[in-house]
């Protein structure tokens, strides 16, 4: 990876710490992100995660440490950081007396949109996010999901280069939730767009992240692409074989005879194979092949975001990875 | 919100109203009115003579219910900023305002006039109001526009502006170290008391408020809001308000 700069990066944060009272919310913490990236901030409640977010908008001093947005501190220039930023915080935090168009408009207004392009950036986001039909009913009379997607529309208002999303799809239905995963995509691929997704959905994490960083106790455990984590983290696949009916039992027995391997066979002759390393694998087909076993297929399943996310958090902290591997 | 509707209409017209006829509602008990027209401070008696109709309507507007006017801008600007600061803080709305550029003065600045304002808008509406409606009902009796006089002309243009900024300043420090609205109400509540104590001293009449007396209390009311404002701006700071979402 090349060495971050604080001048053109989207984010550095440089062995951040932060205290409330005698907690410290977070240790140390480093790491860089990219223009364009989607990266998300992955910890269980009280990692930190809400925390940085602040640091990184000016919200909240670091006790020590540095931050940089697009080369600017944020404590320093927090007003030209909030210019770039967005924040669609976790619950819609809407005020439910004003009518949607009325919130988008206030919002963009404070964010100094030129008067004349106010109602064509409005109209364009309720029409994108589907409210616009009710853009003049209050918002204390909308759904959780019509909020959410408001508070997003909100977020949006003025184009920021840098957008954080706390838990985006919370209370979202399956279409809202896929229409905001191609909005995040094309913020970024298409637009160039710095993403920073903090969620307990690690599906949603590994679909939509270029790189992930796993937060535990305020300290970094993780960092990289999710594949690179699944790896590292969770190096052991699960893998289906399929083999002659006939001779599950005799595949079974074989593959239970490797040290530290589990085999269970299922009524179609699948028989599934957990704890293997993935250079362990051609070994175990040549030996069932060996063993005079018809062998149809072999199919391994990589570990996903989600094994390494849980096996770091019982590894944590005596292992710590980062981008520069095991410590 | 209730209130910002209620305590206008209820002080600057029900009340006036009431108060304007009640000799003449009440026939029978006049000699009691007399009486306590009686009983009223020797400086009063001396500025308004004796006791009639007459008489009864100017004490009670230009003296007896005058400084019930400056509640109105008080309540309305305290009401307007609890829901401003600690309102915003317990629907959770303030966060997304803490992420915008808005500087912490311009947040602090817009919270202030939001509050202020209106409150002056209610409180010179409601005078106007009150004086046309007390010209109108006591014409039958004075015969002349009788009112309002120059005190109650400073009270409006001078005094209420200031307690307006007395009632907002009081709400802002008890906001910034309370999270509920309800709390911020209860407490803020309590910067009244200088407005009850000003209504009771008249009536009493420990004080005699004319132009110059008005224009010293705004005077003192000016001050010490202002250097409420003051410690308060200092303590307004988006990473101490973070802290208590």
């Amino acid at each position: 990876m090349t060495p971050p700069n604080a001048d053109t990066s989207a984010i550095v944060l440089d062995r951040v710490v932060h205290r409330y009272g005698d907690t410290v919310a977070l240790r140390d913490l480093s790491f860089t992100v990219e223009p364009g990236e989607v990266f998300s901030l992955l910890g269980h409640n009280g990692a930190g995660k809400t925390t940085t977010v602040r640091i990184i908008n000016g919200l909240l001093a670091p006790a020590s440490g540095s931050a940089r947005v697009f080369g600017l501190s944020p404590l320093v220039d927090g007003a030209q950081v909030r210019r770039r930023t967005a924040v669609l915080t976790e619950s819609p935090t809407l005020d439910e007396r004003l009518t949607a168009r009325e919130t988008l408009r206030a919002f963009a207004e404070m964010y100094d949109a030129p008067a004349a392009e106010i109602p064509r950036r409005t109209e364009s986001l309720l029409s994108d996010f589907g409210i616009a039909d009710r853009g003049n009913e209050r918002v204390g009379g909308f759904s959780r999901g019509m909020k959410q997607r408001l508070a997003l529309a909100r977020a949006l208002v003025h184009d920021p280069d840098l957008l954080f999303l706390d838990e985006p799809t919370a209370g979202l239905d399956p279409v809202a939730t896929q229409q905001l995963h191609s909005t995040v995509r094309e913020m970024s691929r298409t637009r160039g767009r710095t993403v920073v997704l903090c969620t307990h959905n690690l599906v949603e994490a590994q679909a939509l992240s270029d790189r992930v960083a796993v937060l535990g106790e305020g300290r970094l455990l993780a960092l990289g692409t999710p594949a690179e984590l699944a790896r590292r983290i969770a190096p052991r696949l699960e893998v289906s074989i399929e083999v002659e009916p006939t001779q599950t039992d005799v595949a079974v027995r074989v593959i239970a005879a490797e040290n530290g391997l589990t085999a269970v066979a299922d009524r179609g002759g699948v028989v599934h194979v957990s704890g293997i390393v993935r250079d362990a694998v051609p070994s175990l087909a040549s030996r069932l092949v060996g063993a005079g076993i018809a062998l149809y297929r072999l199919e391994p399943h990589e570990p996903s975001l989600a094994d390494a996310y849980f096996a770091l958090q019982h590894r944590q902290p005596a292992v710590r990875l980062t981008d520069g591997g095991d410590e | 919100m209730t209130p910002l509707i209620v305590l206008p209409v209820l002080l600057m017209i029900v009340f006036p109203t009431i108060m304007t006829f009640l000799p003449r509602m009440m026939g029978g008990a006049r000699e009691a009115f007399a009486e306590m027209f009686r009983n009223l401070p020797d400086p009063v008696r001396a500025q308004f003579g004796g006791f009639t109709e007459a008489t009864w309507i100017r004490v009670v507007h230009t003296q007896m219910l005058a400084p019930l006017m400056l509640l109105v801008p008080f309540m309305v600007a305290n009401v307007i900023a609890a829901d401003g600061f600690a309102g915003e803080r317990e629907r959770k709305t303030l966060e997304p305002l803490l992420y915008t550029p808005a500087t912490d003065a311009e947040l602090f600045v817009a919270k202030l006039l939001a509050a202020w304002v209106p409150a002056i808008i209610i409180a010179f509406g409601g005078a106007t109001v009150y004086a046309v409606i007390v010209n109108v009902m006591a014409w039958p009796v004075m015969q002349r526009v009788f009112f309002p006089d120059l005190t109650w002309v400073v009270m409006v243009l001078w005094m209420a502006p200031a307690f307006a900024a007395l009632g907002l300043a009081g709400m802002l420090l008890v906001s910034l170290r309370v999270r509920g609205m309800q709390e911020a109400t209860q407490l803020g509540g309590l910067f009244v008391l200088p407005v009850i104590a000003l209504v009771v001293g008249e009536v009493r009449g420990a004080i005699l408020l004319g132009p110059g007396m008005a224009i010293v209390i705004g005077l003192l009311v000016w001050v010490i809001a202002a250097a409420m404002l003051l410690f308060g701006v200092k303590r307004f700071k988006r990473t101490s308000l973070v802290a208590k979402l």
